[in-house]
């Protein structure tokens, strides 16, 4: 996963991509999610919808390995908006941009993006388009289904392009004062990653404890009411999504200082995660019954 | 004719199930794949009247911020199954239909589980720059899950609503199993941020880490602020990033005897 090499071998700027490809590039990144997953989420399908812009640009095997490597890590975005940030990142493959300041700029552009298309495509576009064209297929009328349709992909399709073409230039125009000030920018962009990588481990993160220990009774209007000591909210008076910072920190740690490989760290987590679950431990928004009756598991 | 039906109906299933995640990512919407189905099974107007209400629904149950309403997919091509085979009205339709969007939600984990695992190999080619084999990794993970729900769908077209006791002892019977899949597929996201962190993380930055998590903690539990969480923190982000730019440059201009240049 985390390729050593820091610069690419071949320096000189690859040629700009040309229209078709841009359009290849569009095209392709609605498979963005094709191989969605709870490790890395759309890092597979976001190498796939680029490669055939990384294939243009890295003409040389290794350079096209370390690309490969570098943007297999981590990554989620909004699926509508994501062509902003391949436009971005392309700009700076294509000028072979230090491989640090790629990997901080593209983790810099994933996180805000995912709430503007959060706003603008699921709690507007689609309200919108489903309050218009639902009731006229109600009424048995199939233009309702075929209006949906071109109304939310065509506005889809649109912002897709009108993304891509925007930050390509963005980043093509930024790229003189990336290259003199690369040093600077790769620190600061890097600080802007983790800062968002922290934002993320709070915000993605949903782990919550579900042990509920019971704590008496008491007479409310008459009626015998249990009462329980919610540990969660406990922890939440402490520090909230206390659990997903520990968690990431326990990876971190496995990781970094233990030189495990992230395989095995998934089957620890699977471990924990089934376990917890047949012992009650962990909150899960599918109500379930655990493998064994604990007391801190109300029924 | 049943087998025509059944073949064309896995089919249908098998494209929607990748729709809700790549292509088009609105053909799986009830109020078009309900129709498509219909159409299938011969009676495009009840598709049409069944996709409207379920599109309706929807609307108030998006998949926003990681929760999952139970899989719609499922949801809708059973409803119509019911709807049309087993002359069910649309209410009825859509609410027997529930226990197998549950199930539509479990087969989403444990694909999304199972591709997890396929990371690993990710890797090897990625550091090969075998390029065909990346193209695989998306195929055999899209085959899965297109072919998972297109069983669900035979299921419930030769099963019927006979099924769904069936069904319902099981998910009472291994919830937990489901459950705690689950929550270790919430957990795998930690491993991916891990991962980021190693690379990136210098060790001046660790302030800045739990700056942004302490920022998005605080944002996210206000109502008023938790929907634009992200886009905050990177505003804020961004400043002190322009900031620090802006610093170092002057400093490196200074330890060269320059010190024209305003960075940005």
């Amino acid at each position: 996963m985390a390729s050593n090499q820091l610069m690419y071998k071949d320096l000189t700027p690859a040629k700009p991509l040309d229209k078709k490809t841009i359009n290849h590039l569009v095209w392709k990144s609605t498979m963005l999610q094709a191989s969605f997953n709870y490790e890395r989420m759309q890092a597979a399908g976001w190498l796939w919808s680029i490669l055939p812009g990384l294939e243009k640009i890295h003409t040389n095997k290794e350079d096209l390995s370390a690309s490969m490597s570098h943007n297999l890590e981590f990554f989620n975005t909004h699926t509508y908006t994501v062509t902003f940030v391949m436009g971005i990142v392309l700009s700076l493959e294509q000028q072979k941009a230090e491989i640090g300041t790629i990997r901080a700029v593209r983790v810099a552009a994933m996180g805000p993006l995912g709430g503007i298309g959060d706003a603008l495509i699921w709690f507007t576009l689609y309200p919108i388009a489903a309050g218009i064209c639902a009731n006229m297929a109600i009424n048995g009328n199939p233009f309702g289904s075929l209006l949906y349709f071109i109304v939310v992909f065509g506005a889809q399709m649109a912002l897709r392009y009108w993304l891509f073409n925007m930050s390509y230039s963005l980043g093509t125009s930024a790229i003189s004062v990336l290259t003199k000030r690369a040093k600077e920018f790769t620190h600061t962009a890097s600080m802007l990653g983790v800062f968002v990588v922290g934002a993320i481990t709070c915000n993605y993160g949903a782990t919550a404890l579900g042990i509920m220990i019971p704590n008496g009774t008491t007479l409310v209007d008459g009626e015998e009411v249990a009462n329980y000591i919610d540990v969660q909210g406990l922890i939440n008076g402490i520090l909230p999504a206390m659990v997903p910072l520990m968690l990431t920190l326990m990876c971190y740690y496995l990781v970094k200082k233990r030189n495990w490989t992230p395989t095995r760290c998934i089957f620890l987590l699977l471990v924990l995660g089934i376990v917890g679950c047949a012992i009650g431990i962990w909150a899960s928004s599918d109500p379930y019954t655990p493998l064994i009756s604990v007391p801190w598991k109300p029924q | 004719m049943d087998f025509i039906q059944i073949i064309l109906l896995a089919v249908v299933t098998f494209i929607f199930a990748i729709d809700q995640y790549s292509l088009t990512e609105v053909i799986y919407r009830p109020i078009i794949a309900c129709p498509i189905v219909g159409l299938i099974l011969g009676n495009p107007t009840v598709g049409l009247v069944v996709g409207g209400t379920y599109e309706l629904m929807m609307v108030g149950s998006m998949p926003v911020g990681g929760a999952q309403p139970p899989n719609s997919v499922i949801g809708g091509v059973v409803a119509m199954i019911f709807a049309i085979k087993s002359d069910f009205s649309v209410e009825e339709a859509l609410g027997s239909s529930v226990i197998f969007a549950l199930f539509g939600q479990y087969a989403v984990t444990l694909t999304f589980s199972f591709i997890s695992i396929l990371m690993g190999k990710a890797d090897q080619y990625a550091a090969k720059a075998d390029t065909k084999g990346i193209t695989r990794i998306n195929f055999i993970s899209m085959a899965f899950l297109g072919t998972l729900f297109a069983l669900m769908a035979i299921l419930a077209y030769v099963g019927g609503v006979s099924v769904s006791p069936m069904l319902k002892e099981f998910s009472d019977t291994y919830s937990w199993i489901m459950a705690g899949l689950g929550v270790a597929g919430g957990m795998m996201r930690y491993v991916g941020f891990a991962v980021l962190l190693k690379i990136m993380l210098a060790n001046d930055m660790w302030g800045i880490y739990f700056a942004g998590f302490v920022l998005a903690a605080l944002l996210g539990n206000v109502p008023a602020t938790a929907g634009a969480t992200l886009l905050s923190v990177a505003l804020v982000g961004v400043a002190i990033a322009i900031y620090d730019f802006t610093v170092s440059c002057k400093i490196s201009d200074m330890n060269q005897g320059g010190g024209m240049s305003d960075g940005i």
